[in-house]
């Protein structure tokens, strides 16, 4: 029996391709900023200006959060589907 | 097919049964995981910056330190001492000549190599990058430095030199 998610793989069968694409340049677009704000913060960290500190942390934790939560969109691997 | 399997693959290879393409393979599922885990790794260490400038923070310098004699800094010299605080660090005391003195930390803000004053110039010198600081404010004139030398007030009371917190 084929479910609405396998006909839908099969009429589209690039989507997977897509989103992990998307995903993981959204990650990688993520951890980009967020290496940024670090960089900020360590050279901060020697000017004693804490306020950008607190700023970058509150910024990276929120990036960090948001590369967690996009981790639910992530396409099943195919294997998995295989074996139902 | 009648064939038992096991006599097809050879005995080395049954004791790993796992290729060695497999074992290196690394799936784009698992790199986005990857790339997650590191997110949350630059997010702790962010964090941990503000944790550790919160919970340790640097304390000022209290009180007079005796440095030097006056006589032993001739004009347009320049005299390196050290002040144990909370970690150890290197100033330089300079004579400006006409009986102005100051003290700067010797750490050139930009990548923390030792200044030294040039007198024939009247700046304080970086040799690592070229970056020069004014030899009476610290700030910075010229090259890479991105703030100020840290400056130091001096005292001069009967003949011996005294360094103390700068008050602003
Ligand atoms: S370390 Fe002083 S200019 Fe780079």
């Amino acid at each position: 029996m084929s479910d609405f998610r396998q006909s839908q793989n099969e009429a589209h069968p690039n989507k997977t391709n897509t989103l992990m694409t998307g995903i993981i340049l959204l990650l990688i677009l993520f951890v980009t900023i967020q290496i940024w704000f670090l960089f900020g913060a360590l050279n901060n960290a020697l000017q004693e200006n804490l306020n950008f500190a607190i700023t970058t942390a509150v910024g990276s934790l929120v990036f960090a959060f948001a590369s967690f939560w996009l981790l639910r969109y992530l396409p099943d691997p195919i294997k998995k589907r295989k074996k139902k | 097919m009648s064939k038992d399997p096991n006599q097809e693959i050879p005995k080395w290879k049954q004791d790993f049964p796992i290729e060695q393409k497999e074992a290196t393979h690394v799936s784009r599922r698992e790199f986005a995981k990857f790339l997650t885990l590191l997110s949350g790794a630059l997010a702790v260490g962010n964090t941990a910056i503000v944790v550790k400038s919160l919970a340790f923070p640097e304390k000022p310098l209290i009180g007079e330190h005796p440095i030097c004699l006056e006589s032993q800094v001739a004009e347009g010299e320049s005299f390196q001492f050290e002040i144990e605080g909370s970690k150890t660090i290197p100033y330089l005391l300079i004579n400006l000549g006409e009986g102005e003195w100051r003290a700067f930390e010797q750490k050139c803000t930009h990548l923390s190599c030792a200044v030294k004053y040039r007198h024939d110039i009247g700046q304080i010198e970086c040799p690592c990058h070229k970056g020069y600081f004014n030899a009476r404010t610290g700030d910075v004139i010229q090259g890479p430095p991105p703030r100020p030398l840290p400056q130091l007030e001096v005292v001069i009371r009967e003949g011996q030199v005294f360094v103390k917190a700068q008050t602003v």
